[in-house]
């Protein structure tokens, strides 16, 4: 990344937002409003991005909106190094597509296994128990990263996306109270 | 391969200690180098945020992580300049006495080849030097008197307050905590705003990171910092008696050399051990300064008993700290609660700003929740949530390791592998910690409390490069300087041989300055 991107970068921090390719150009959006505009997923398959999508919104409502298959998509899409996942500060052995991949392998497979349809086809009540029970470590047939581990990495993106940012604090009605610019280098 | 004149000294990380030895040689008039494996941070990319505060967190090869509680060091560890500096919490506490002899006096763990009274002094001078506000006075009743803090108390706010009728009810004696941060304008440096985002770096410079102190200091006098500069080996000569300098690859990823009167390992308590046994020789088989065996061994983990408070009214808490309000050492007693099987100090914070994300955001006060029962908790909790944390000691088990793996990184050093494990003795404080701050939360006001448990963490990174009297018990001595090799000397806290229970960095702060200080007054010895 030059030095102007990454300028660019840290100017749109304060409003969340994060740098998407559209048409082969970069240009800042929110997660949100990445998949509004339907920016194109980069690493996450569609069938992945749908089950992103369905896990994020059971574990934080609002995460689907609020964009957690785009953030993802994003975040995994850059080298590790750039990337602002919770996965990097919980000690996920990067590339963190490869986490992720295997997370989302692990949930559709215990979900075949348990009701013969992808976590994203069960209806919000199954959805639910499903959740409940990977959290526990309690689904059978599970092949990949610990439940609970994958649940505690999804939850927190979740998080980010509905309240970790500038527009979910004020959803809170949190004083966001950002940070002064510095108006000099030390 | 390019080889670089040589320096008087090279100093591998330039986070808290690495900055401290870098200033302190520099202004003595020697030729520093710095190598820091990962960006030139300025305050300027400090952002207020958890999401984006993580790119100050470990990116470099990762470590393999084993042991019944895995150490768990990428929230914690630095990446850059400034290092786990650069984010930390800036709570202020010192060893106590009772630390330095724990072999001598309970017959478990080690002794330190020094006293508090040996260290006493530079924790003085570096209150000074950073800027600490704090009730040194108040803190009398728990150690030895010393110089008062240069600052007064930080400011107060109801999410701290409320919990003092609780451990007044417990017989706890709370104190203003000492925080390296600034209760009023420092040194040409701005007071604290009290917006909480210490951890992901303070941009005004109110909170004493190392970029605004030694590090900035060591600048103007000349030191000179050469950033994603990453230390692969360190040289020594023929006979293995002395070092030469060090091996590294630089921003393009290509190998350079340089040489130096003396090296200093100040990469963490993890870094540090992994270098000096990838540094092996003919003459040092097993890793550099390594005739005890001890190199990598012994590392600790601080632990923590979190507990949360839900209060109908309006605390504040989004205002304040990240680290602490109030502090107490009275459960410093290594005996504690031995009633309860367990051994160790006890180190009780309370009060801190709360943020909504990351792994100490207020979601993750009830990691059981999810879907709409995390929603309405997040809207109960916005303005009534308040936590205090005990953090337990464990004592030093050989047991718990780093060694190098065959795996290895982009540059062909080996994986660091951590092995940790908490002994029953670290399990039974931790849970003593949380019975005894449900107490205390019962006796308060909150409408609702509850112990934060999960797996139990790690927090803080100790040992590997452990200090003692000889080369048959340690790696090095008191300043840090390695036994064997008179001009190789390892800073930080992996030179602790116990941990103590307190956030540890202002005592890396205190024994760098004494061991750089030792140094500059020993140079024609040592690198003569």
């Amino acid at each position: 990344m030059t030095a102007v991107e990454r300028r660019a970068f840290i100017k749109g921090a304060g409003i969340g937002a994060l740098a998407f390719t559209i048409g082969g150009a970069q240009v800042l959006l929110t997660p949100a409003e990445a998949r509004a505009q339907g920016v194109p997923l980069r690493t996450l398959k569609p069938e992945e991005a749908e089950t992103i999508e369905a896990v994020g919104e059971t574990l934080v409502p609002t995460a689907r909106e609020a964009g957690i298959a785009n953030f993802l998509d994003q975040q995994i899409s850059i080298p590790a190094e750039e990337a602002l996942l919770e996965a990097r500060i919980l000690n996920v052995k990067p590339p963190y597509a490869n986490f992720y991949r295997a997370a989302i392998g692990a949930i559709n497979g215990a979900s075949d296994k348990r009701t013969g349809k992808r976590f994203a086809q069960l209806d919000a009540a199954a959805q639910h128990d499903f959740i409940d029970l990977m959290r526990q470590n309690k689904l059978e047939g599970w092949q990949g990263p610990a439940g609970p581990f994958v649940y505690l990495i999804l939850r927190s993106d979740a998080v980010d996306v509905v309240y970790g940012t500038m527009a979910g604090y004020k959803s809170l009605d949190i004083p966001y109270m950002a940070h002064i610019e510095p108006t000099r280098r030390w | 391969m390019a080889t670089h004149e040589k320096v008087d000294v090279v100093i591998v990380g330039a986070g808290a200690s690495g900055s401290t030895y870098a200033a302190v040689l520099a202004k003595a008039g020697k030729k520093v180098v710095l190598l820091e494996s990962g960006p030139d941070w300025q305050l300027s990319d400090l952002i207020s945020s958890d999401i984006w505060g993580r790119r100050v967190k470990p990116a470099g090869a990762p470590f393999l992580l084993q042991g019944k509680n895995p150490y768990g060091y990428a929230y914690q560890a630095g990446w850059g300049v400034g290092g786990a500096a650069l984010h930390y919490f800036a709570n202020f506490p010192r060893l106590m006495p009772n630390d330095f002899k724990v072999k001598s006096e309970h017959g478990r763990g080690l002794d330190w080849p020094i006293s508090y009274g040996d260290v006493a002094p530079f924790y003085d001078r570096v209150a000074d030097d950073v800027g600490v506000s704090g009730d040194a006075k108040g803190e009398e009743i728990w150690r030895p008197s010393g110089k008062p803090y240069p600052m007064p108390p930080m400011k107060t706010f109801k999410n701290g307050d409320v919990w003092l009728k609780g451990f007044e009810a417990v017989g706890i004696r709370m104190r203003k905590a000492a925080v390296g941060m600034n209760s009023e304008p420092y040194k040409g440096r701005p007071a604290c705003l009290y917006d909480g985002w210490c951890h992901v770096g303070c941009p005004i410079g109110a909170l004493a990171n190392p970029l605004v102190t030694y590090l900035g200091e060591a600048r103007t006098a000349g030191a000179e910092v050469r950033p994603r500069s990453t230390v692969t080996r360190v040289l020594t000569n023929a006979s293995g008696d002395k070092v030469t300098g060090v091996e590294y690859f630089d921003e393009k990823k290509e190998k350079q050399v340089q040489e130096a009167s003396v090296v200093v390992l100040a990469a963490w308590a993890g870094q540090n051990p992994r270098l000096m046994l990838n540094s092996a020789t003919d003459k040092h088989p097993n890793g550099l300064a390594n005739k005890s065996g001890l190199l990598g061994k012994y590392m600790m983990a601080h632990f923590a008993s979190g507990t949360f408070a839900l209060f109908d009214e309006d605390i504040e808490n989004h205002m304040g700290t990240i680290g602490g309000q109030y502090f107490s050492y009275d459960r410093y007693d290594k005996l504690a609660h031995k009633d309860k099987g367990a051994f160790g100090s006890t180190f009780i914070v309370a009060g801190a700003a709360q943020k909504t994300s990351d792994l100490g955001g207020f979601a993750n006060a009830r990691l059981d929740l999810f879907g709409p029962a995390l929603a309405d908790f997040m809207k109960r909790a916005k303005r009534g949530l308040t936590r205090i944390t005990a953090f337990g000691e464990e004592m030093p088990n050989i047991e718990n390791r780093i060694e190098i793996a065959s795996e290895k990184d982009e540059f062909g050093m080996p994986l660091g592998r951590f092995t940790h494990s908490f002994d029953q003795a670290a399990v039974a404080l931790w849970n003593a910690n949380f019975e005894e701050g449900l107490k205390v939360a019962k006796a308060t006001d909150a409408k609702e409390s509850w112990s934060g448990r999960g797996n139990m963490p790690t927090i803080h990174l100790f040992g590997g490069t452990i200090m003692g009297t000889d080369a048959g018990n340690s790696v090095v001595d008191s300043f840090g300087e390695t036994h064997e090799i008179p001009n190789l000397f390892v800073a930080g806290p992996g030179i602790f041989p116990t941990e103590g229970a307190p956030n540890p960095t202002y005592t890396i702060f205190a024994l760098s300055l004494r061991g750089a200080e030792h140094l500059a007054a020993t140079w024609s010895t040592v690198a003569g």
